[in-house]
C-alpha cells in the first residue's frame, strides 16, 4: 500500500515538474522568437542605404541602378553632368519599371514609351504625372549612397 | 453749386459713352447681331445661345468677325448689303470660312501663337478633305461636324466634342450610322469594337487619357486610315519596344514582302484585346497556325511550340507562386515581401510578352525561366510561411494540453497534501 502511495506521489511531482517545464518552455519560447530580428527588415522605409557604391554606378555601363525602397522601386541615376539622382522606378501611368536612356537622356518606360526628364517630369507619352524624387546622400569617403524621402 | 450741377448734367452723356465703351469688349462685339437673332424663331435663335460658350466669343469676337455683315445695322437687308458679308456657309465653303483666319499665321499668333495654322493644308489631304475638294461631296466631315458650330470649345475643355474623352462619339456620329455610311462602303462598326477594346476600355472606361482615341491613330485634320507600310511606325509610337523588336524579327521580311500590315496581322484595328497565351503556340487556335504549319519548310512551328511552353511555364509558375502567398496571407501569415518580390515576375511576362515579337524562342526562355526561377523562390517562401503557420498552430495545442495535465496535477497535488 505504502509503496503504492510512493509510487503515485512519484508520478505526480514527476508531472507537475514536467508540467512546469513545459509551460515556462511554451511562455518563454515565444519571447525568445520575438528577440532574434525576422530574415527580411521592416517594409515601411523612409530612407535606405544602397546595395551598392557610387564606384559600382559610375562603373556601370548603363549609368543607373534600380533599387528597393521598402515596398517600392528606385532608380538611381549618375546624370551627364556627373551628378547622382534617385527617383521612384515605378511608372505613373501603368506601374512598369523605368529605366534610364543615357542616349536619349532621359528616364524611359518601355511599356507605353512614357518619358521622364532627370527632374522625373513626365514630358511624352501617357504618364499622367511627374516620378518622385528622393534626397541622395553619399558619404564621400565610403562611397555609400543612401537614398531617403523628400526632394533631392 | 448750380452751376456744378449744370457741369455734371453736361458732362452725363460722355460719362455714359465711357462706361459703354469699357463694357464692350466684355460684351463681345457679336451683341448688335444677337439683340435681333435672340429674339427670333428657334433656328435662328439656336446661336445667341450657344454663343455664351464659344471659345472664339470668349476670346472678344462677334458674329461679324466670321459672318461679315455690319452688326450695328437695325434691318437685315442692311446687314445682307454690307461689303464683306458672308452669311451662313454652304458645307463645302466651311473650311475656307474657317481657314480664313485659322490658315493666316500672322492673325492666329496675336490670339493663340501656339495653336498650329496648317488645318487647312492637311484637311486637304485627308479623305473627307479629298472627297469635298474633288468630288464636291458636302456630306463628309467639315470643321464644324467634329467641332461643332457656335459652342466650339478648346479641345482640352472636357465638355469640347473633340476632347480626347468625347473623340470616339464624335467621330461615331457619322461612322456608326450605316445608313449614313451607305454609299461609302466602309465598316461601320469601329466605334462598337473599339469601345471593347484594350485602348477603349482605357479610354472611355479607366479615363486614361494617355489611351489613344480615334485621332491617335488616323490623325486629326489630315484624316486617313494609316497604310500597310505606316501601321508598325503608329502602333511604335507608344509601344516603341515591341516595335523595334518587330523590326528585328524575321517577320519584319516575310510580312512586306507578302503586303501584310504589320500589327494589325495578328492583334486586329478596332478590336485590340489583352493578348492571351493561347495565341503563340501550335494549338487550332493559336494566331502563328494561320501561316505555320509542321514541316512547312519553316522554322516557324517549331519556334511558335518552343515559345508558347516557355511562357506557359512562366505562367504556371506566377499562378502557382500568386495561390501559394494569397494562402498564406489568409493565414494570417506576412507576405508583404513576397507579394513585393512578385514585381520581378510581373516584369519577366511583361518582357516576355515584348519579346515574343523577336520570333526566337532562345530569347524568350532565357526571360521565362529566370521570371520562372523568381516565382519558385516566392513559392518556396509562402510554403514556409504555411509550415510556419501550421507549426505555430500545433505548438498553441502541445502548449495547451501541457498547461491542462499541470492543473489537473496541481489538482491532485493539492489534495494529497491536504490528506497529510
Amino acid at each position: 500500500m505504502d509503496n503504492a502511495n510512493q509510487d503515485r506521489r512519484g508520478f505526480l511531482n514527476w508531472l507537475i515538474g514536467g508540467g512546469v517545464i513545459a509551460f515556462l518552455g511554451s511562455v518563454l519560447y515565444p519571447v525568445v522568437k520575438y528577440m532574434v530580428p525576422p530574415a527580411s527588415g521592416e517594409a515601411n522605409v523612409s530612407q535606405v542605404k544602397l546595395p551598392f557604391k557610387l564606384k559600382d554606378l559610375q562603373e556601370d555601363e548603363k549609368h543607373f541602378r534600380i533599387f528597393k525602397f521598402g515596398r517600392t522601386l528606385g532608380i538611381v541615376i549618375l546624370t551627364p553632368d556627373n551628378q547622382i539622382r534617385a527617383l521612384s522606378a515605378v511608372c505613373t501611368h501603368l506601374d512598369c519599371t523605368v529605366q534610364y536612356r543615357k542616349d536619349l537622356g532621359l528616364i524611359w518606360c518601355a511599356c507605353h514609351n512614357g518619358k521622364y526628364d532627370l527632374e522625373g517630369r513626365n514630358i511624352s507619352g501617357p504618364p499622367p504625372r511627374p516620378l518622385k524624387q528622393y534626397a541622395v546622400h553619399i558619404n564621400k569617403t565610403t562611397g555609400e549612397i543612401i537614398v531617403a524621402e523628400g526632394q533631392g | 453749386m448750380n452751376r456744378r450741377i449744370s457741369i455734371m448734367r453736361r458732362l452725363r452723356p460722355a460719362v455714359m459713352l465711357a462706361v459703354i465703351m469699357a463694357l464692350m469688349p466684355a460684351i463681345g462685339r457679336g451683341d448688335g447681331c444677337l439683340d435681333c437673332h435672340a429674339t427670333w424663331e428657334e433656328g435662328a435663335k439656336a446661336p445667341s445661345k450657344l454663343i455664351k460658350f464659344d471659345v472664339h466669343f470668349k476670346a472678344g469676337l462677334g458674329c461679324s468677325d466670321c459672318h461679315g455683315g455690319n452688326p450695328n445695322a437695325d434691318d437685315m437687308d442692311v446687314v445682307r448689303k454690307t461689303k464683306g458679308f458672308k452669311g451662313v456657309p454652304k458645307p463645302a465653303e466651311i473650311p475656307q470660312f474657317c481657314a480664313s483666319c485659322h490658315s493666316d499665321p500672322v492673325y492666329m499668333v496675336k490670339h493663340n501663337p501656339s495653336l498650329p495654322t496648317d488645318q487647312l493644308e492637311k484637311y486637304k489631304t485627308s479623305v473627307h478633305g479629298m472627297r469635298l475638294f474633288e468630288k464636291g461631296d458636302g456630306k463628309v466631315a467639315n470643321c464644324v461636324s467634329c467641332h461643332s458650330v457656335h459652342n466650339i470649345e478648346s479641345p482640352l475643355t472636357p465638355t469640347s466634342t473633340v476632347n480626347i474623352q468625347n473623340v470616339p462619339k464624335t467621330c461615331a456620329k457619322c461612322h456608326a450610322d450605316t445608313s449614313y455610311m451607305k454609299e461609302y462602303g466602309i465598316p461601320t462598326n469601329q466605334y462598337e469594337e473599339y469601345q471593347k477594346s484594350v485602348h477603349g476600355i482605357a479610354l472611355l472606361v479607366n479615363k486614361d487619357n494617355g489611351a489613344p482615341a480615334c485621332n491617335s491613330c488616323h490623325g486629326n485634320h489630315g484624316a486617313t486610315p494609316p497604310g500597310v507600310t505606316s501601321l508598325g511606325a503608329v502602333c511604335g509610337l507608344c509601344h516603341a519596344l515591341v516595335a523595334d523588336n518587330f523590326a528585328k524579327s524575321p517577320h519584319k521580311k516575310a510580312f512586306d514582302e507578302a503586303g501584310f500590315p504589320e500589327c494589325e496581322t495578328c492583334h486586329s484595328n478596332h478590336f485590340v484585346q489583352k493578348p492571351q497565351l493561347n495565341w503563340v503556340g501550335t494549338s487550332d487556335s493559336s494566331l502563328c497556325v494561320r501561316c505555320h504549319a509542321a514541316n512547312d519548310g519553316t522554322r516557324g512551328f517549331a519556334v511558335a511550340d518552343s515559345i508558347h511552353m516557355a511562357l506557359s511555364h512562366l505562367n504556371n509558375a506566377y499562378n502557382r507562386a500568386v495561390g501559394e502567398i494569397d494562402q498564406a496571407d489568409q493565414k494570417g501569415m506576412m507576405v508583404t515581401d513576397e507579394r513585393f518580390a512578385l514585381n520581378d515576375v510581373k516584369q519577366a511576362i511583361i518582357q516576355g510578352a515584348n519579346e515574343v515579337h523577336f520570333f526566337d524562342a532562345t530569347v524568350v526562355t532565357k526571360t521565362a525561366q529566370d521570371g520562372s526561377a523568381a516565382a519558385d523562390k516566392i513559392y518556396n517562401s509562402g510554403q514556409k510561411k504555411i509550415s510556419d503557420y501550421y507549426f505555430r498552430r500545433k505548438g498553441l495545442g502541445i502548449a495547451t494540453l501541457l498547461i491542462t495535465i499541470l492543473v489537473i496535477a496541481l489538482y491532485f497535488k493539492i489534495r494529497t497534501l491536504e490528506k497529510n
